[in-house]
């Protein structure tokens, strides 16, 4: 079964906001995904198209979080999420919120 | 006898009225609705208060409402409930406790974030339940005084705004989402009133002071009359700031200068234009890039920009086209590591690697103005010379070929440079329109760091340089015969305005959430004196000396 660990980098983590982009973007896909906590409790996990569910988890920046896929289009469903990880789930940093704003 | 209660001031005004004592629905054995049809309605009715909210330009409360309306919604929560069914319990009760159980799970994770969402997911199971039972919302029947133990932003939003006088809660504090929400949609509130509910239920009059953070219970006929008195102030001012919004930016004299909102998304625009804008001078299309693996496809882009042409109609709307850099870590950006990225391949200068991403958001800009029939506007961001401008034209001029019978664009350039202030004239002259971005010219321009802490004292734009280097730039635009106008922070910030106002600046561009301060400062010089200013602070030896002067003429203007 695919899987991958990522690491949360942006500030806020999987809260409010950034777990609703996190979601709407799990829920494209038909496979089923699900994420677990691993810095928390490795043991727990919850649907990644469950905006309480992965709230529930507590992920906080600096949390790392294994996502495993299984169905048809896992491979690429991993692919996307953890380019969106990585991007910081629309979230901006603390210089980068200074960077949007510019003019 | 009248009784006086304190509790923590938490949005201003004044108000007297009958108290309305909001009770949270009890779970009932009725059933209306099944789960899923009434979480599907409660979503929808979440996402219908959230767009009113949004609409009226209370973008923040809007978003609590929206992160609800997809708890309505999820299968965490109707899972547990469904199942909870199926043990025999009632559509209401069921879903009341999955709700409880996972506000309860979410407050267990010590985390003050997740801890103030677990009171919103309690609040959007009530909703659920309640329209399982086919029980109706709570309404006011006559001009009222809330008072409650907490007052859910939901049920806040939808109680009548003409009947909702004031609020009142038992628990709560300055930062609850209750006196946020009442903030924002002007309502006197106090908080964090001990006893409020044993005192408060049974009494025929309460009286609201949300400045001094006091309630009166029954209050005598002076209170009354001081109450009044109050909220009559506070409607004034509202009024004030009502008839501000009609009123064009201007000088004491008449001068007229032309007020632009700056916004990030689609959904700004149309409060923008509420707020009294009378255009967008700065669109920053980069929003709708950020947090995504891909970039948006020509038709997504082409749909944001359409519904803002379509809201603001014959008002110009200037497009900057995506700026961004290596410092966002997106992958379909053509940008490595880069040691310094504010230094680097960005903004415009990413066209050059990859032209594509630059062509098709410039063919989304032409399609929104083919459909809604408008001119739009496009911006260059870091265009540093000549060589910059003949790539806009270039990118254009193909993008053009792509939708045949659109409006041609207006092409202008952010002036944001050094260079680009040195080589003003020649570029004015290649150009429909100039537009300074005063946040990155200062920091380029005394090479100093916006977010570095140490530095604040050359990250003024007021600082000479600056103010010199607009006045080029304006003087440059001038003899071009094209217009210029000023989208960075220092156009939002009243002592700037008059300044920028003095250089002949014709438009200044800012968040909607200035106009009131920048009308009002501008209101209180003549052109003779902003010019005046406009001199001193050009030759004033640091920011600070600056301001001091810009702060000493908008004193003895108000006080006059």
């Amino acid at each position: 079964m695919p899987q991958v660990d990522l690491p949360i980098t942006n500030p806020s983590g999987l809260h409010a906001r950034p777990a609703a982009t996190f979601v709407k973007a799990a829920a494209t896909f038909a496979c089923d995904l699900r994420v677990t906590n691993l810095t928390r409790d490795a043991t727990r996990s919850a649907s990644a198209k469950s905006v309480l569910g992965v709230m529930g988890l507590g992920v906080s920046a600096g949390h790392i979080v294994r996502l495993h896929a299984e169905g048809a289009d896992a491979e690429e469903a991993l692919a996307e999420l953890a380019a969106l990880v990585a991007a910081g789930l629309g979230e901006v940093s603390g210089r980068a919120v200074d960077d949007a704003t510019r003019a | 006898m009248s009784e006086r209660l304190r509790g923590v001031a938490a949005a201003p005004g004044a108000a007297l009225a009958p108290p309305w004592r909001y009770r949270p629905p009890s779970a009932g054995r009725v059933v209306r609705h099944g789960l899923d049809e009434a979480a599907a309605l409660a979503a929808g009715e979440l996402e219908r208060l959230a767009s009113a909210l949004r609409l009226a330009g209370n973008q923040p409360e809007a978003e609590i409402l929206e992160a609800q309306a997809l708890m309505a919604a999820d299968e965490t929560l109707l899972a547990d409930a469904r199942g909870r069914v199926a043990a025999g319990g009632f559509v209401a009760d069921a879903v009341v406790q999955a709700g409880e159980q996972i506000a309860q799970g979410l407050a267990a994770l010590d985390d003050e974030l997740l801890a103030a969402r677990a009171a919103d997911v309690r609040d959007v199971a009530r909703r659920i339940a309640r329209i399982a039972v086919g029980a109706e919302a709570p309404r006011l029947a006559r001009r009222s005084i809330a008072i409650a133990d907490d007052l859910p932003p939901s049920i806040t939003a939808e109680l009548q705004r003409d009947l909702l006088a004031g609020i009142a809660l038992e628990a709560g504090s300055r930062t609850a989402h209750a006196a946020i929400l009442a903030r924002a949609l002007r309502i006197p509130a106090v908080v964090g009133i001990p006893g409020l509910l044993e005192r408060a239920t049974a009494a025929r009059l309460v009286a609201v002071d949300g400045d001094a953070g006091e309630l009166i219970i029954d209050p005598g006929p002076d209170e009354r009359a001081a109450v009044e008195s109050l909220a009559a102030d506070a409607a004034r001012r509202a009024a004030d700031d009502a008839a501000l919004a009609t009123q064009p930016l201007k000088t004491r004299d008449g001068h007229r200068l032309t007020l632009g909102a700056n916004i990030g998304r689609q959904n700004e625009a149309a409060p923008a234009l509420a707020a009294g804008a009378e255009g967008v001078g700065l669109f920053r299309t980069e929003f709708m890039f950020m947090g995504r693996s891909r970039a948006p496809d020509e038709g997504e882009q082409a749909g944001a920009y359409t519904t803002v042409l379509e809201t603001f109609g014959e008002r110009p709307v200037v497009f900057r086209l995506i700026d961004l850099g290596g410092d966002k870590d997106l992958p379909y950006l053509p940008v490595g590591h880069e040691a310094n990225p504010f230094l680097g391949v960005r903004a415009i200068r990413l066209a050059r690697q990859d032209p594509e991403l630059v062509l098709t958001q410039l063919r989304a800009i032409l399609r929104a103005g083919r459909s809604t029939r408008t001119v739009p506007w496009v911006m260059a961001p870091m265009v540093a010379d000549e060589d910059d401008v003949q790539l806009l034209h270039e990118l254009v001029d193909r993008a053009a070929d792509a939708v045949p019978d659109a409006p041609a664009a207006r092409r202008g350039i952010m002036v944001e440079i050094p260079s680009a202030v040195t080589l003003a004239d020649d570029l004015a002259r290649r150009v429909d329109f100039m537009s300074i971005g005063t946040n990155d010219l200062t920091q380029y321009l005394l090479a100093a760091d916006r977010t570095n802490p140490a530095l604040a004292d050359q990250q003024d734009a007021l600082h000479p340089a600056v103010i010199r280097s607009i006045g080029r730039v304006v003087e440059a635009a001038r003899a071009a015969g094209i217009p210029v106008a000023v989208c960075g922070e220092l156009g939002g910030d009243p002592a700037g305005a008059v300044v920028l106002a003095g250089l002949g600046v014709e438009e200044l561009s800012m968040e909607p959430s200035s106009f009131g301060g920048v009308k009002r400062a501008l209101a209180t010089v003549t052109l003779d004196q902003a010019r005046d200013l406009a001199i001193a602070a050009a030759h004033a030896p640091d920011a600070r000396a600056a301001r001091r002067l810009a702060d000493e003429l908008l004193q003895a203007s108000a006080a006059e």
